[in-house]
């Protein structure tokens, strides 16, 4: 049997250098203790011990979401979630999520512009079985061609109830759309359902091929357990996965940088107008993002938020007003949308959020603001972190989106440092004209007064 | 690679197919070794066949500890200490919702909730915002069927900036006159919008047909008329009849001591007069009856189905047996419409059955959406699953891996603090007895294959279903009569009106 290489990484160093004195310190909150396995074949495992219930979570990360898709074949990793719920060698098809609930657990997977993530909790006595099933789809998915025609069915379904049907609905496949012009992040997760029609069952096992492989995955495992008792499961059930025959492509085709202002003016079914102002921001764990996540929480978190207190609460130009920032692994955009009130202009809508902006650039924000934004980052730090589940997500994010697992701690002093300085270099650095994409959408035959 | 692996190599191949139908164990060494490297560059040969392994000895599940109190006035209290992560929240109820609107000011109990926190005490609501948003906090209120809440999170060193915004919020709510026209305002928009989002009308149509003109059927966010006739009278009227602390539940809960935690309630609690809170005078609900009603939306892509009828409120003795037949129908463990609509036929994404239960009645509803052209042939399956859950006994075997996954499930139900007093909150509203809550086990294994076949036969009505399609109406009616709903009313999207009995919106004022 193939020994592990346990590599016991030492926390961030306590002392940090507080070079700015808050006005009330934000309480800290306990590290999170982890254990940080690599296998041989490649695969990363994050253990974390809580002992609080005796219940177990599973997940696994694969380092692929939409980016990693070539034009013409998006849709393609989401896609791919749904056919590993299809049988292993050793598990029936549709077989994955009712083994999992016969024992009381959950299971369920998601997919990303970045990630495919499929988790389950269960009883913690359940640990061997999940851990087994989890290497056998890695290693044996079975994929033949009458799942695959099927699958695309239930898909087709999914985007039109998340997407189509509803109000609004499409409106972030508008936004990333028009937002970028060569990044892969321009499309939405879920694809587009021509694309899907013309995948064939050789792009499926490609994919599996490339990508569903253990030194592009992730394993944590938070909950109770035993650290013997993972250490051997993982060496009984993963170790043994082949490891990959060539590396993971990494070649993402990256955006240019932008010149001019974008105006987009479209039509859609929806019973309001909508005003969107949209700015490119850096990638998750840039030493900029800190200042952008501050004015992020300044511009839209709580009905104190700029943006709300000015065009909903003060001005009653809209209906709802919020900010919604994507920090990805690769650069993104920070996007604005108002819902215009009946009666009120879409122009006055669209000065009011870039003035917004504008003022960010000229005037920074306060220190009573840049204190707030610390304290509500305080808070969803605290409060993103109580079940085990949440835990995983954390550890999760910092080894695989951050790429250093010590971020999962360290991110929290690196936020406590961030100066009114730094917020408006920040946004004088990004939320520039040229960069900016205007959206006016109109309901479909007019704007009723 | 491990000997077993070679030795049920053979086996598997031959039964998946993989080694192109051809058993390993004719051949000799050699030509196996080179079969092993053909496949091996597929990346997927050595992976043996096993059996699922064995569980692990089990640990026993306890329910975390939680002390009930109650203060002077008549507020009851739960505390659940717990110091993992250094925050508190602090969650309140008070027994009464939307079914507490009276007849005509449908929307009151909403808007009176939305505007407890804009506007208290002494502080306007930008003065609200502006504490709760500075110190990390968060301050939530709203209105349900049954119930009002007010939640707070907040950082453990501002337990009493929590409490004490949340007194006055609970308890002297300005509902000052420019904030009821802005949250009138927002109302109204959200109505709009809602108006035309086919899972929000499909839920507000299905509600009235099964509760009829009961309380549960009347519109809780309200009508544009009844929003736009509510006066700040209505609201304080309605607010010192229900909140009184007799009226009310709180639960303080997460990194604070038992003492400490009691010590504030009583600080910013403990002078609130309590009030002879007036009964609530309930019609019961109608009896179940087949009704058909087609919402028309022309852009739709998607028909939104629900189909369901009149079941039982919270507390009733056959509770535990009709909660563990609906999750055979459509719950999380079982759910024979997943199966069917989703992984048999591909007609839906998702597919389900929920037991609503409230105070004072309850029901039963499937929901689904599928592909417009699949309407009529989705709808037959999930009326032929009530059919068949009240013909046909549950056998042992489904029965019991429903019971399995409850009680396997149980303790990821208490995992955090919050979770635990909800549960116990809601046994508390419910007037359910609270030490039935560790007897998980008990009471989800005591329903047998004959006692759920027993509640089946008389809730379970296949023939007097309530139906809402909300769908592009011309690509689909024409395929119900083949499916045996060959008679329905059809009313366009925009021309809805939820109070009139044959919900035709009509001209004027009504």
């Amino acid at each position: 049997m193939k020994k592990l290489t346990v590599l016991l990484l030492a926390l961030m160093a306590v002392a940090v250098v507080v070079q700015y004195v808050p006005l009330q310190a934000a309480i800290r909150p306990p590290k999170l203790e982890y254990q940080r396995l690599v296998l041989p074949n490649g695969l990363v495992v994050i253990l974390h011990q809580d002992k609080s219930t005796p219940i177990v979570h599973v997940e696994l990360w694969y380092h692929v979401g939409s980016k990693n898709e070539k034009p013409g074949r998006t849709g393609f990793a989401h896609f791919f979630e749904h056919l590993m719920f299809k049988g292993s060698r050793n598990v029936e098809p549709e077989q994955h999520t009712s083994i999992i609930a016969s024992v009381g657990g959950q299971a369920n997977a998601y997919t990303n512009e970045d990630t495919t993530v499929f988790w389950q909790t269960l009883p913690a006595q359940y640990l061997p079985l999940v851990m087994w099933m989890e290497a056998d789809r890695m290693a044996s998915l079975r994929i033949d061609e009458k799942t695959f025609v099927a699958e695309r069915e239930v898909v087709k379904e999914e985007r039109r109830m998340r997407i189509e049907n509803p109000p609004f609905g499409l409106l972030n496949e508008l936004i990333t759309f028009h937002a970028f012009d060569v990044h892969p992040y321009k499309h939405p997760v879920i694809g587009s359902m021509n694309d899907l029609n013309a995948a064939t069952i050789d792009d499926v096992r490609d994919f599996y091929k490339t990508y569903y492989v253990p030194e592009n995955a992730t394993l944590m495992v938070v909950g109770d357990f035993d650290v013997d008792t993972v250490t051997s499961l993982v060496n009984q059930y993963f170790a043994r996965v082949p490891k990959a025959d060539k590396p993971v492509p990494r070649d993402i085709p990256q955006e240019p940088p932008h010149t001019k202002e974008k105006r987009v003016a479209l039509e859609q079914p929806w019973p309001l107008p909508a005003v969107v102002v949209a700015y490119h921001v850096p990638y998750n764990g840039h030493p900029d993002s800190y200042p952008m996540f501050v004015m992020s929480k300044t511009l839209s978190d709580g009905q104190t938020s700029r943006i709300y207190r000015k065009l909903v609460y003060e001005t009653g130009l809209a209906l709802t007003a919020f900010g919604s920032s994507s920090f990805l692994e690769q650069p993104g955009i920070f996007s604005a949308v108002a819902l215009v009130n009946p009666g009120k202009s879409a122009d006055d809508v669209e000065k009011g959020l870039i003035a917004e902006f504008d003022k960010l650039k000229t005037q920074g924000i306060t220190e009573r603001e840049l204190q707030r934004a610390k304290n509500q980052f305080s808070r969803d730090y605290i409060v993103s972190r109580l079940s085990i589940k949440e835990k995983a997500s954390q550890l999760g994010h910092a080894e695989v989106i951050q790429k250093d697992i010590a971020s999962a701690d360290g991110e929290f002093d690196t936020f406590l440092k961030v100066s009114l300085d730094d917020v408006k270099r920040v946004a004088q650095k990004y939320f520039v004209a040229e960069g900016r994409l205007v959206m006016r959408i109109n309901p479909r035959g007019g704007v009723e007064q | 690679m491990t000997r077993r692996a070679v030795a049920t190599l053979g086996i598997v191949g031959a039964l998946t197919g993989i080694v192109a139908g051809k058993s390993l164990l004719r051949f000799d060494g050699e030509a196996m070794r080179e079969i092993l490297r053909a496949e091996r560059a597929q990346n997927r040969v050595e992976w043996p066949r096993d059996n699922p392994p064995r569980p692990l000895p089990a640990r026993p599940v306890t329910v975390p500890s939680y002390e009930l109190r109650k203060l002077a006035n008549g507020m009851q209290v739960v505390l659940v200490s717990q110091n993992e992560q250094p925050a508190i929240s602090v969650r309140m109820i008070v027994r009464a919702g939307a079914a507490h609107d009276p007849k005509g000011k449908y929307g009151l109990a909403m808007m009176a909730a939305t505007l407890l926190d804009q506007g208290a005490g002494t502080r306007t609501a930008e003065q609200i915002a502006e504490e709760i948003d500075f110190i990390g906090g968060a301050l939530n209120t709203g209105a349900g069927t049954d119930l009002s809440y007010v939640n707070a999170v907040v950082m453990k060193d501002s337990y009493e900036i929590a409490l004490r915004l949340m007194s006055d919020v609970v308890q002297r709510p300005t509902f000052a006159p420019e904030e009821i026209e802005r949250q009138r305002n927002q109302a109204l928009s959200a109505l709009k919008v809602s108006a035309e989002a086919p899972e929000s009308v499909a839920d507000r149509v299905i509600d009235r047909l099964i509760y009829g003109f009961h309380p549960y059927g009347m519109p809780g966010a309200g009508t544009a008329e009844s929003l736009a006739a509510l006066t700040r009278a209505d609201l304080v009227e309605y607010h010192q009849r229900y909140f009184v602390p007799n009226n009310a539940l709180i639960a303080v809960v997460g990194d604070i001591t038992p003492a400490e935690a009691m010590a504030g309630l009583e600080k910013y609690f403990g002078a609130w007069k309590p009030g002879e809170v007036p009964a609530l005078n309930v019609t019961e609900p109608p009896d179940a009856t087949r009704r058909v009603v087609v919402i028309d939306k022309k852009d739709a892509v998607q028909t939104e189905i629900r189909v369901g009828h009149i079941a039982i409120p919270r507390k009733h003795n056959d509770y535990e047996a009709v909660d563990q037949a609906v999750k055979i129908l459509g719950g999380e463990g079982a759910n024979r419409l997943q199966q069917v609509l989703r992984s048999q036929k591909q007609l839906t994404y998702g597919a389900s059955a929920d037991l609503d239960t409230f105070k004072w009645a309850g029901a039963v509803i499937a929901e689904t959406d599928t592909q417009t052209a699949n309407t009529a042939e989705a709808l037959r399956v999930v009326v032929d699953e009530f059919t068949r859950l009240q013909r046909e006994r549950v056998g042992n075997g489904e029965l019991e891996g429903a019971q399995d996954y409850m009680v396997g499930h149980f303790p990821l139900t208490i995992e955090v603090p919050d979770q635990i007093a909800t549960q116990v909150l809601n046994q508390l509203f419910y007037e359910l007895p609270v030490e039935e809550l560790p007897r998980y086990r008990e009471r989800i294994l005591k329903v047998t294959p004959d006692e759920l076949q027993r509640v089946a036969r008389w809730f379970i009505r296949p023939s007097q279903l309530s139906i809402v399609l909300v769908g592009n109406a011309d690509r689909f009616v024409g395929d119900l009569k083949g499916v045996g709903f060959g008679s329905f009313e059809r009313i366009p999207i925009e021309g809805i009106d939820l109070l009139a009995p044959d919900f035709v919106k009509r001209s004027g004022p009504r």
